[in-house]
């Protein structure tokens, strides 16, 4: 029974980091339709952010979250602006500009801070350990649980009740009949962009105490949160939260019973077969295309 | 019309009889090494031209059938230092110290130089050939054939990283024996190894340029403007994209084998994301659309790379500079140096145009055109 | 009607459901060979639809389909094509960053495999046919020009020129002369009493002159079903059709 416990909160540590992950490339992807390969860089940055202010300033983690959330979406509105926009119908190209951005972002960071492995420590008040029906589980762990499922309610309410999640969804269904109703498409694109990107740089501060900080960090995520999003489905925030919690409980498992590397090929594969067979994702309806 | 292709073969012609003929002016083994290792990136920007600027598949994971060429050869190699990095058994070394009693069935064949050669092409060939097959049968295109091509590329080179006692692993495939056809040596630093490559890329240049100039070549840019239109003539398109992304693994193969003989040993890097990012950045900043632009566009970025590589501290910043070269070229040269070269002879040389435009003799469609032109 | 003639394509209980929404309902529709049949409705009344689940883009959710007595319904794209099928789009999809020779050259496909036209080579053995083609729709003066680059009106008469080049047995044209002048629409409808015969048309159009000039037999469509079939004055007096345009100002001028 322990045992079993311990495995399913192990699940859902992970399933956080991905869900945390994901939701601001899901945001991004579903909304604007551009993958973003940059994401991964954005988490990293949020991770060093962290670790700047805690060496640097002395501010504790969670006082952090806000000013990281706040940098990290503005890096996203500029490149948005300088880059991205020139691109909404050049699907291709996107991938490319965000891969060139991403290793841009990445060798600023290995020139600035050093290739070295940097770490975060945990808010003090959240190093202990909490008992769940006979397993223990870290306090900071949980709180990530949480900060992750309240990110997905934002962003939730945002979408379906907020007269700005409201335009969203008009320019996801067509964005040119969307700007003949005067919706400014060019602007909601731009703010979801940022707020991705925000959204990426939090999530990146909430993982830095559990992983090491470093350049490459990034390149692991971007992956990660490609699958959660491909499985869940583009444009389907339940899917997003579904195929989270799915792939975590799963990748616990693995990781329990299997070596990494091909615990880590097996879930590429998955999304190598899940792009052939289902491109809509696991959990979305199958619609007229 | 026949003047442009005898032209352009004069130009390719022009240019592998440059890139032949410069061992003549250098004389410095270091060098000649170096100048190989970019000819085997012009190979590569050749292949990725032909399946992204000619039939529209981006493909991110060209390094992975660069990386099975390479494998091949060097498996090939290996084997030829027998007994002198052996074990007792005939065993490769590393085979030895991970306790690998027996040779492994895929490394038998490896023995003959036919088979080897082969191999390095067809491995490759078959194996995009099977990946084209499952991904254009189900008609993934655009962004999720890039993404595919990624992963499965991540998928061969964490398998390859994990069957160490099979591979190398991490370390790959290293103390090599040296090339040798037809009882002639080829060293790595040399002239001869230097000729061995400069006409493996001419031969690549050529073979492709006759592909795109043939009818199947021109199916597949009508399958790039408009994969849907071209199915309702009749052709079978995913057959087609299968076949353009397999005969561009086999170039890249081709190249592997080459890098193998080069470089003096196989690495799993030779399949990893850097380098497929590079060859990426080679084409787009030569021009897609054109095997000769993609292919200059290789040795312009690895030869300014290679210049600075003495310095360290330059090389770090370099990555960054071709970053930014990278998205600047995505967002404002979408066609490259080629791209920005011919529009500017076109702006030069109008007069090839007039023809067509003074045989237009009604006025609506003359404004048209210029209308169109604009 | 049009017993006489041996029919070349034939629609059983062709049905067609997205999602609940049934766009063409039990359809039967015999065409006879080198026929050239108009097929004309209302808006929505599923002459795109039928057009589609001909040439294969979509597929029929039950009954049947035959070309020259063999079901084709089943078959990819390409092999009902190879079969001798072919469709102009309403929306112009010419390859635009092709020349117009090169364009047309795509469309000349009688021989469809990869290997064989690996080893063809602009050879001239078919190019007196690309240039007789470009003659009968203006693009003589053309070839060389990229099809981006061509008027609107020229963007129609190369779409036209690609089913020339092909020439298949069966034409499906949607809407070929929309877009086009008075002048156009008169050369478009003479080209169509030349190809009539040779080839089998199938034709949907709105342009209820353009109908006259060229029709023998008339089919029309309404909510998916045949409404009513028969020569230009047979259908423009039935009361069933004069009800389903009613509301669009009469048949005449829909």
């Amino acid at each position: 029974m322990d045992f079993i416990v311990s495995q399913i909160l192990t699940g859902l540590s992970l399933s956080s980091i991905l869900l945390l992950v994901a939701l601001g490339l899901a945001v991004i992807y579903g909304v604007t339709g551009v993958i973003n390969l940059a994401h991964g860089e954005f988490v990293m940055l949020g991770a060093y952010g962290a670790w700047l202010l805690q060496t640097q300033l002395g501010l504790g983690l969670i006082v952090s979250l806000i000013p990281i959330f706040l940098l990290v979406a503005a890096l996203g509105w500029v490149i948005e602006v300088v880059v991205i926009r020139h691109l909404y119908d050049r699907p291709l190209d996107t991938i490319l500009a965000t891969w060139g951005l991403g290793v841009m972002i990445q060798q600023i960071v290995r020139l600035t801070a050093g290739g070295e492995l940097r770490y975060v420590q945990m808010p003090p008040s959240l190093s202990g350990s909490v008992n769940i029906l006979g397993a223990t589980d870290s306090a900071y762990r949980l709180f990530v649980l949480g900060v992750a499922l309240a990110m997905f309610c934002l962003i939730w309410v945002i979408y379906r009740y907020t007269s700005f999640g409201l335009k969203l969804r008009a320019i996801t269904q067509n964005s040119g009949i969307a700007s003949c109703f005067g919706i400014n498409s060019a602007l909601a694109y731009r703010v979801t962009f940022a707020f991705g990107a925000g959204v990426a740089g939090l999530a990146g501060a909430l993982i830095s105490p559990l992983k090491s900080v470093s350049p490459e960090m990034g390149t692991t995520y971007v992956v990660d949160a490609f699958m959660v999003v491909v499985l869940g489905g583009v444009q389907s925030l339940l899917g997003t939260l579904a195929s989270s919690g799915l792939l975590g409980e799963i990748s616990g498992v693995l990781a329990y019973y299997s070596n990494d590397t091909i615990a880590k090929a097996l879930v590429l594969l998955a999304i190598v077969i899940i792009i052939r067979f289902r491109p809509q994702g696991l959990f979305a309806p199958r619609v007229r295309a | 019309m026949s003047g442009k292709v005898s032209f352009q073969i004069l130009t390719y012609g022009v240019v592998c009889l440059a890139i032949l003929l410069l061992p003549i002016v250098v004389d410095d083994a270091f060098l000649l090494n170096k100048y190989s290792r970019y000819l085997v990136s012009g190979m590569l920007a050749i292949a990725l031209s032909l399946s992204w600027g000619y039939a529209g598949i981006l493909n991110l994971g060209q390094a992975t059938t660069f990386g099975l060429g390479s494998y091949c050869m060097a498996m090939y190699l290996k084997l030829k230092t027998v007994p002198i990095h052996t074990g007792s058994d005939g065993l490769p070394d590393f085979m030895v110290w991970n306790n690998v009693t027996e040779l492994p069935w895929i490394w038998v064949p490896f023995h003959s130089t036919a088979f080897a050669l082969a191999a390095g092409i067809l491995v490759p060939a078959l194996f995009a050939a099977l990946l084209g097959w499952f991904m254009f049968g189900g008609r993934v295109t655009g962004v999720y054939a890039a993404i595919i091509t990624l992963a499965v590329m991540v998928v061969v080179n964490l398998i390859i990283i994990d069957q160490q006692s099979y591979t190398g692993g991490f370390n790959g495939l290293t103390d090599l024996a040296q090339f040798e056809l037809f009882g002639f040596e080829f060293d790595a630093y040399s002239a001869s190894t230097y000729y061995l490559v400069a006409i493996g890329l001419t031969i690549s240049l050529f073979l492709s340029l006759a592909v795109t100039r043939s009818k199947t070549g021109l199916i597949l840019q009508a399958v790039r403007d408009q994969e849907e239109r071209v199915r309702f003539f009749g052709y079978d398109v995913a057959l087609y994209k299968t076949f353009v992304f397999a005969f561009s693994a086999a170039i890249a193969g081709f190249a592997g084998m080459f890098y193998t003989i080069v470089m003096e040993f196989a690495s799993p890097t030779f399949l990893g994301v850097p380098l497929s990012l590079s060859i990426v950045i080679w084409v787009a900043v030569g021009g897609r659309q054109s095997l000769l632009g993609a292919m200059l566009g290789a040795l312009l970025v690895t030869g300014v790379q290679g210049a600075l590589s003495e310095s360290e501290t330059f090389l770090e910043t370099w990555t960054l500079i071709m970053g930014a070269l990278f998205v600047l070229i995505v967002l404002f040269l979408p066609k490259g140096l080629a791209g920005a070269f011919s529009a500017l002879i076109d702006r030069l040389a109008p007069a090839s145009r007039a023809p067509i435009s003074q045989a237009v003799e009604n006025s609506p469609k003359a404004e048209a055109h210029i209308g169109g032109a604009a | 009607m049009n017993t006489s003639r041996e029919p070349l394509l034939s629609l059983r209980e062709a049905t067609v459901s997205f999602q609940g929404f049934i766009a063409v309902d039990h359809l039967d529709l015999d065409v006879g060979k080198g026929e050239l049949r108009c097929l004309i409705g209302p808006n929505g009344a599923g002459k795109t639809t039928t057009l589609d689940l001909i040439c294969g883009k979509s597929r029929i959710t039950s009954g049947e389909i035959s070309f020259k007595g063999v079901p084709i319904h089943a078959l990819k794209e390409f092999q009902i094509a190879r079969a001798g099928i072919g469709r102009k789009f309403q929306v112009p999809s010419v390859f635009r960053q092709l020349t117009v020779r090169e364009n047309l050259s795509i469309g000349q496909s009688r021989a469809t495999g990869v290997l064989h036209n690996l080893l063809k080579f602009g050879s001239n053995d078919d190019r007196s046919r690309l240039e007789e083609i470009a003659v009968l729709v203006g693009l003589r003066d053309e070839m060389e020009t990229l099809a981006a680059h061509l008027s609107h009106g020229q963007t129609q008469w190369l779409e036209i020129a690609l089913i020339l080049a092909q020439d298949p047995a069966l034409i499906l044209m949607d809407e070929p002369t929309a877009g086009m002048t008075a002048h156009e629409t008169a050369k478009t409808a003479t080209l169509f009493n030349r190809l009539r015969g040779k080839h089998t048309l199938i034709v949907v159009e709105h342009d209820m002159g353009f109908v006259r000039d060229i029709a023998e037999t008339i089919s029309v469509m309404h909510q998916g079903r045949l409404l009513a079939q028969g020569t230009t004055d047979e259908v423009a007096n039935d009361p069933r059709v004069r009800e389903a345009y009613l509301g669009s100002g009469g048949i005449g001028h829909a």
